[in-house]
């Protein structure tokens, strides 16, 4: 028996049996563990940090290594309101060694390979690290350039924005969207057909743009179109109803089943794949959301699905209670890698990384982990300046709302405070995993 | 965001106000004491407190209404954002705080500064 398979014996089986359907998320607790195991954490963005946090306080023996080039920390949820104009870079951009705990080892390099039939990753600096236990917390890749005739230094130029590729794109998207109803024309908003971070977003800035242009009062000078990559706007089906009458009674025409492929900057045309065949649509102004994958060294490895919808994108294999690899036993994936159903929110996060930890404190502590992720996520779908709706759901797609007082569907600005002031602190507290 | 307890929302704060947390709890502990030894001084010198009392409630009650306006603003939001009566209801419980601020400030003047001097404050 290795070292690994001491440390994982007697409680991985249970785990990998099962564990009872009413158990939730909610179960979790904090326990602690004296396991001296090595645990290698691969990203330092959300999920790696507060994974790190976690993992430091409850397991006060075990050898944690996070490894991540990036300097940087950036509040993805904020891009929104990088992007309608109201938040500048400067709030949603962090350090992340201000959000590293103390007594973790942070190697600044990327993971180049992962290796998991042998335990170990290899850095983009050449270091191979052996781990005991691995959490994959990479993110995704922005692929723009799967987008034919795109590229990510094209956003803020020609009437083309997309929030996703960081806050200063986020800023020169804000600037393309008043210029865009300065000048009037048509405007294209859409998303990828894959699986996709904050599948909300692209909604959201579509409600933004109309939102603006109202209240400059030039909503007659432009039209807005969304293109929906099939037959619905949103997965969930009461949110898909209500976001599709509030389109109609916004004037937000709706092409289903579009899904952009191909930009021509220069004469300002869209060629989306559709099932009669592509179709090129003229435009003044587009907010590109590009196809996202796992990263190269994810991609590359033994660790993504074999098979299934999720396979062709490189996420990776994992049971969707608990996150575990099915095939590496000693593996975790938690936040946007994560091959699971919706996951690729902060709020996913926020409950996903809890439920590893405390299974993988049970079992290294001998007991039975029992900690089960429900599929929690979270979109505080802005309709506007003001306001938003603060939509809660889970694997299922049924509405789950935290608070008993604020309906999911409607247009409330107490769902936009949440959104406005909460969230960051919130965000922030999860990093330190003290939420 | 159900697992919302004392200790979480505490975090959540800390990160959202930084210093300025302590500051607030530094404040609220000041105007308590204030109002606390203004009960004590009209007490001790027998002086009605229906006055200071009144004035303060009114202050409080005004400045809430006034910030119950504003605190939209605050959130980047425009004044007319309050549409529903939940939002209306959080807009008021926020503005309480400047609300009880102000009223525990003038209570607490007009209790412990003599007549006079009081009014001129308040």
């Amino acid at each position: 028996m290795n070292r690994r398979k001491f440390l994982i014996a007697g409680s991985g089986a249970a785990l990998l049996a099962g564990v009872p359907a009413s158990l939730t998320v909610t179960q979790a607790r904090a326990q602690t563990s004296d396991t001296r195991a090595h645990i290698v954490i691969a990203g330092a963005g959300a999920a790696g940090l507060a994974l790190a946090s976690r993992l430091r306080r409850s397991m006060s023996n075990a050898t944690i290594t996070i490894i991540d080039a990036k300097k940087e920390h950036h509040f993805q949820p904020g891009f929104t309101l990088v992007g309608a104009g109201i938040w500048s870079p400067a709030q949603v951009t962090e350090r992340n060694v201000d959000y590293m705990p103390r007594g973790i080892e942070w190697i600044e390099a990327a993971v180049a390979e992962f290796d998991p039939e042998a335990n170990a990753v290899v850095t983009t600096t050449g270091q191979r690290i052996d781990y005991d236990f691995l959490m994959v917390a990479t993110g995704l890749k922005l692929d723009y350039e799967a987008i034919e005739g795109m590229d990510a230094s094209l956003i803020g130029r020609d009437g083309i924005a997309s929030i996703y590729a960081g806050p200063e794109q986020a800023k020169s998207s804000a600037t393309a969207i008043d210029r865009f109803i300065e000048t009037g024309g048509v405007g294209l908003f859409g998303r990828p057909a894959g699986e996709m971070k904050c599948a909300g977003a692209p909604l959201k800035i579509t409600f933004i743009t109309d939102d603006k242009a109202r209240s400059k009062g030039r909503r007659g000078a432009v039209e807005l179109i969304y293109n929906a990559h099939n037959p619905a706007v949103f997965a969930v089906a009461p949110v898909n109803d209500k976001v599709k009458e509030m389109f109609a009674a916004r004037d937000i025409a709706v092409n289903y089943s579009h899904v952009l492929k191909a930009i021509d900057p220069g004469a300002k045309q869209a060629t989306y794949a559709t099932e009669a065949g592509d179709v090129t649509l003229d435009y003044d102004f587009i907010h590109v959301v590009p196809p996202m994958r796992a990263p190269d060294a994810v991609k590359n490895s033994p660790l993504p699905w074999q098979e299934g919808a999720l396979a062709a994108d490189g996420w990776i294999e994992a049971d969707k209670a608990t996150l575990r690899h099915p095939r590496y036993a000693n593996v975790f994936s938690v936040g946007d890698i994560a091959g699971v159903p919706r996951g690729k929110t902060a709020a996913s996060v926020k409950w996903q990384v809890p439920v590893v930890v405390d299974n993988l404190v049970a079992e290294t502590a001998g007991r039975t982990p029992q900690a089960i992720y429900n599929g929690y996520t979270s979109c505080p779908m802005v309709t506007g300046i003001g306001k938003a709706m603060l939509i809660e759901f889970d694997y299922d797609g049924n509405l789950i709302p935290s608070f008993p007082f604020i309906d999911p569907l409607k247009e409330l600005w107490v769902s936009w405070l949440i959104e406005e002031k909460g969230l960051l602190g919130a965000y922030r507290a999860m990093l330190r995993g003290r939420a | 965001m159900n697992d919302f307890n004392p200790v979480t929302l505490f975090f959540i704060l800390s990160e959202s106000i930084g210093a300025w947390l302590w500051v607030l709890v530094a404040l609220a502990a000041v105007l308590l004491a204030g109002i606390l030894a203004g009960i004590m001084k009209l007490r001790s010198t027998g002086m009605p407190a229906r006055r200071p009392l009144v004035t303060a409630l009114l202050t409080g009650l005004v400045t809430t209404v006034v910030f119950t306006f504003l605190v939209p603003i605050w959130t980047l939001a425009g004044p007319g954002a309050l549409g529903a009566p939940i939002d209306i209801l959080f807009a008021v419980l926020i503005a309480l705080i400047p609300g009880g601020v102000a009223a525990a400030a003038v209570f607490a003047i007009m209790a412990l500064v003599p007549n006079r001097r009081a009014a001129a404050i308040a």
